[in-house]
C-alpha cells in the first residue's frame, strides 16, 4: 500500500535541505562550544566563589568562641575592633566592606540561645552552611573540653570513616563510581532529549505549515499519499537530529578518549621543563620533590558505554516520532505559527513534565515514581534514558518501556495521520478541538 | 470511444455542506474539456477527487479505464488553482524532486526538465531559489513541474488566473500543442472566451451539481439563434423601451440582446431604426457567457 521509494525521495529532500543550511552547521558546532563554555563558567564561578575570602566579624559575648573560630579560619573570622560599635559594623556591611557578623549572646553556651548571623546577602547557602558547621564544631569542642571528656572519646568524635563508592557493572566488576557525576550526566542527557524532541518537533511543525501556506502540498499530494508525505517528513527530520547527535557524541567521545593522553603529555612536558629549569638553576636537584606522575584515571568516568548510546538513540527516535507526529498534525491543522499555540500547550505539558521529573529521577532513580515515569510512554523517552545512566535498570523494564512506547507511537501516528490528511487541504479558520476530533473520526 | 476520465454519480460532503452532488461526466481522449461554474460550485473539489487527493463519499471515478489510485496519479499532470513551490529550494532540484515523485527515474527526469527549461528559455534559472524569481518566472517553473513527467492527461484548475497576457498566450499555445500530440486536457475556468476558443466539451457546475453538459457547439445550437447583436450610434435610451428581451451586454454604442418568449427581432430593428443609426444588426447563437448566466439563474430559481 505504502510506496517506500516515494517516502525515500521525501526523506532525502527533507534531510538534504536541512543539513546543507548554515544554521545546521552553526548549531552543530556551536552548541557543544556553548555547553563547554557554560560549564566552564559554572566551574569558574564555583571556584572563584570559594577563593574570594569572606570576612565575618565575631561579636563574642561568651568570650570563648572567637579564639577557636579564628584558629579554624583566620581570614574569615575577625575580632571586633575596640572602638567599633555595632552600628558602624552594620554600616560597613551595607557598604559591602564586610560580608557580615556573627553575634554570640552571653547565654549562648549556657542556655543555648541561638547565635545570629547578620549579612549582606552575598555568599549564599554554601557559605551559610560552612559557617554553621564551623560554629557547631567549635561549640562541640568547647562542650567536650568543659566536660573533661577523655582524649579517646574526642578522637571518636573527630573520626571520619571513609565510604568508598563502587558500582557493580554488567561484567561483574566493581568500579569506582561517582554518583554525583552520573546524576549530572543523567540530567544533561535529559536536557538533550528534551531540546531534541522539542526543537526538532518545532522545526517539523514549521515545515508542515510552510508547505501548507505555500500551497505546494496540493502538488505533493497529487503524487503521494498524505501519510507518505508525513512519514517522509518525520523520518527526514529525525535523521537530521540523529546526524547532529552523532556528531556531538563523536566529538564528546573523541575528547574523552584523547583527554587523558593529551593531558598526560602536557603535564609530562611541563614537568620536564620544570625539572630542566630547576636542575639548571640548582645543581643539587631540588626538583626531586616535584611529582612526576598525576593520576588521570578519573577522566575515564566521563566515557560513555556504547550500549547506552544505542538505547539513547532508540528512545530518542521513538519519542521523536511519537511527539513529532502530533506536531505534524498541529502544523496541518493551522495556517500560521501563532495559531498553533492553543494546540501546543497540551503537547508541551508531558514533555515539560518529563523534563522536570528528571531532576528527582537523577536523585532517586529506583523509586516507584521514577519507575512509573520511565515506563509511561509520554515521559519515558526522557526519564528512562536518565534512569539508565544513573542506575542499573532491569532489562525487562527497559524492554517494557520500549514496547509501550512503540504501541503509543503507532496509535499517535494513526491519529495524527487522520488530522494531517484533512488539515493540509483546509484553509481559513482555525479548527476547534471538536473539529479535530471530527477529522479523526472521518475514516 | 473509451473515456479517459469517467466520473460516475460522485458526491462529496464536508460536514453538513454538500460540495459535489451526484455529478457524472466523461472526457474523451484527445479532447479539451472545460469545467465551468461560479466560485464554490464544486469544481476544485471534483478536480481533487479526479487527482485522488480527496476520495468521493459515493460514486466512482476511473482514469483510463481503471479506478483512481496512486498509479493513475502518475498519468496526470495537475496544476492547482493556488500555485505553490518550495521558496527556499533551487529551481532544478525542485523540478527533479517533483518529477521523481511522479514516478520518473532520475535520468528521465533530468532529460525532461532540461528540455522544458530550454523550451521556456529558463535554463539559466536552474541554480536560483524560487524566492528569487519573478512571478511570471515562477509560473513557468510551476508549469514545467506539471508537464515534466509527460502525462497522458492534464488537469488545470483555473490555469489562466493570475497569468500576465504573455504567459497566458504561451499557456494556450502549449495546451493546443499538447492536444495535437493526443493528450487529454481538462481545465476549470470562469473565463468564457477561453472556453469558447479552446474547448470541445464542457460541463457547467452550479451549487455542486452538473447542470449542463455536452459538446460546446451542440449546446450553443440547442439554445438557437436567439440573440441580437446591435452596433449603433445615437441615444441608447430606446433599449429600455424594448419588451420581451434581456439585455446581456451594453455599452454606449453596442448591445447584446437576448430574445425571450415571443419577442421578434424585426420589431427590435424597427424601434432601433427610429432612435439611432444602425451599423450592424445580426442574429446569432447565444454567447457562452449568456448560456452560463441564464443556466445558473434558472437553477437558482428552481432550487
Amino acid at each position: 500500500m505504502i510506496n517506500f521509494s516515494k517516502i525515500w525521495l521525501i526523506i532525502k529532500r527533507e534531510y538534504k535541505t536541512r543539513v546543507q543550511t548554515r544554521s545546521f552547521l552553526l548549531s552543530t558546532f556551536l552548541t557543544p562550544l556553548l555547553i563547554l563554555g557554560f560549564m566552564g563558567f559554572i566551574i569558574f564561578m564555583t571556584v572563584s566563589d570559594n577563593e574570594a575570602p569572606k570576612q565575618v566579624i565575631v561579636i563574642d559575648e561568651t568570650g570563648r568562641m572567637l579564639e577557636p573560630l579564628t584558629q579554624l579560619n583566620a581570614t574569615r573570622y575577625l575580632p571586633i575592633n575596640a572602638d567599633q560599635s555595632i552600628e558602624q559594623i552594620r554600616e560597613l556591611i551595607m557598604e559591602d566592606e564586610l560580608d557580615g557578623y556573627v553575634f554570640f549572646d552571653q547565654t549562648f553556651l549556657t542556655e543555648g540561645t541561638p547565635a545570629t548571623f547578620i549579612h549582606n546577602g552575598s555568599g549564599g547557602i554554601t557559605f551559610f552552611e560552612s559557617l554553621r558547621s564551623d560554629v557547631r564544631d567549635v561549640t562541640r569542642q568547647i562542650r567536650l573540653e568543659d566536660n573533661e571528656v577523655s582524649d579517646a572519646i574526642i578522637a571518636i568524635f573527630e573520626e571520619r570513616p571513609a565510604l568508598e563508592n563502587r558500582r557493580l557493572n554488567e561484567a561483574g566488576v566493581d568500579e569506582q563510581s561517582n554518583a554525583f557525576l552520573s546524576s549530572i550526566g543523567g540530567i544533561l542527557i535529559g536536557v538533550f532529549i528534551f531540546i531534541g524532541l522539542f526543537g526538532y518537533g518545532a522545526i517539523l511543525m514549521r515545515s508542515v505549515i510552510e508547505e501548507k501556506t505555500s500551497r505546494i502540498v496540493e502538488i505533493i499530494t497529487s503524487s503521494v499519499k498524505p501519510i507518505e508525505l508525513m512519514l517522509g517528513k518525520l523520518l527526514g527530520v529525525c535523521l537530521v537530529a540523529l546526524t547532529q547527535f552523532s556528531l556531538w557524541i563523536a566529538t564528546y567521545a573523541g575528547v574523552t578518549i584523547l583527554a587523558a593522553p593529551v593531558a598526560q603529555f602536557f603535564i609530562n612536558q611541563r614537568m620536564g621543563d620544570l625539572q630542566n629549569s630547576l636542575s639548571s638553576m640548582d645543581a643539587t636537584g631540588t626538583a626531586a620533590n616535584v611529582p612526576s606522575d598525576i593520576d588521570l584515571s578519573f577522566l575515564e568516568q566521563f566515557s560513555i558505554d556504547p550500549l547506552f548510546i544505542l538505547y539513547f538513540f532508540v528512545f530518542f527516535v521513538l519519542g521523536f516520532l511519537m511527539y513529532s507526529s502530533i506536531f505534524a498534525a498541529i502544523g496541518a491543522a493551522v495556517d500560521s505559527e501563532q495559531d498553533s499555540q492553543q494546540f501546543m500547550t497540551p503537547v508541551m505539558l508531558p514533555i515539560l513534565l518529563g523534563y522536570m521529573l528528571n531532576f528527582r529521577i537523577a536523585e532517586a532513580p529506583d523509586s516507584t515514581f521514577a519507575i512509573i515515569a520511565s515506563l509511561f510512554p509520554l515521559t519515558s523517552p526522557i526519564n528512562m534514558v536518565t534512569r539508565m545512566l544513573v542506575s542499573n535498570v532491569p532489562l525487562w523494564e527497559v524492554v517494557l518501556s520500549i514496547l509501550l512506547l512503540i504501541l503509543s507511537l503507532i496509535g499517535m501516528l494513526l491519529l495524527a495521520a487522520r488530522i494531517y490528511r484533512t488539515g493540509i487541504l483546509m484553509y481559513g479558520k482555525k479548527p476547534t478541538f471538536k473539529e479535530l476530533f471530527k477529522w479523526v473520526r472521518q475514516a | 470511444m473509451s473515456l479517459v476520465i469517467d466520473v460516475q454519480n460522485v458526491s462529496k460532503h464536508f460536514g453538513k455542506a454538500t460540495a459535489v452532488n451526484q455529478v457524472s461526466f466523461g472526457v474523451e481522449k484527445g479532447q479539451i474539456f472545460g469545467l465551468l461554474g461560479p466560485n464554490g460550485a464544486g469544481k476544485t473539489t471534483t478536480i481533487r477527487m479526479i487527482n485522488h487527493i480527496l476520495n468521493p463519499d459515493t460514486g466512482s471515478i476511473s482514469i483510463l479505464g481503471e479506478p483512481v489510485s496512486p498509479k493513475s496519479q502518475e498519468r496526470i499532470g495537475y496544476l492547482p488553482e493556488e500555485r505553490g513551490l518550495y521558496k527556499k529550494m533551487k529551481v532544478f532540484d525542485q523540478l527533479m524532486y517533483l518529477a521523481q515523485l511522479k514516478g520518473l527515474s532520475q535520468a528521465a527526469a533530468k532529460t525532461a526538465i532540461e528540455f522544458w527549461l530550454d523550451r521556456f528559455e529558463a535554463s539559466s534559472w536552474k541554480k536560483k531559489e524560487v524566492s528569487e524569481l519573478s512571478k511570471g518566472m515562477s509560473q513557468k517553473i510551476q508549469f514545467i513541474a506539471t508537464v515534466a513527467h509527460d502525462p497522458e492527461i492534464y488537469i488545470f484548475d483555473e490555469p489562466f488566473s493570475g497569468l500576465d497576457p504573455i504567459n497566458s498566450e504561451m499557456l494556450k499555445e502549449v495546451i493546443l500543442e499538447e492536444k495535437k500530440r493526443g493528450k487529454t486536457i481538462l481545465f476549470s475556468t470562469h473565463r468564457m472566451e477561453q472556453v469558447e476558443q479552446m474547448c470541445d466539451d464542457i460541463c457547467l457546475f452550479n451549487q455542486g451539481k452538473a447542470v449542463l453538459q455536452g459538446n460546446l457547439q451542440s449546446i450553443k445550437q440547442s439554445f438557437g439563434n436567439n440573440t441580437v447583436l446591435l452596433d449603433f450610434t445615437g441615444d441608447s435610451e430606446f433599449l429600455n423601451q424594448l419588451e420581451g428581451v434581456r439585455i446581456n451586454n451594453r455599452s454606449t454604442n453596442f448591445a447584446e440582446i437576448r430574445l425571450l418568449e415571443g419577442a421578434s427581432p424585426q420589431h427590435i430593428l424597427e424601434i432601433a431604426m427610429k432612435h439611432a443609426a444602425i451599423q450592424r444588426f445580426e442574429i446569432v447563437q447565444p454567447s457562452l457567457q449568456d448560456i452560463f448566466i441564464s443556466t445558473v439563474n434558472d437553477t437558482k430559481v428552481s432550487v
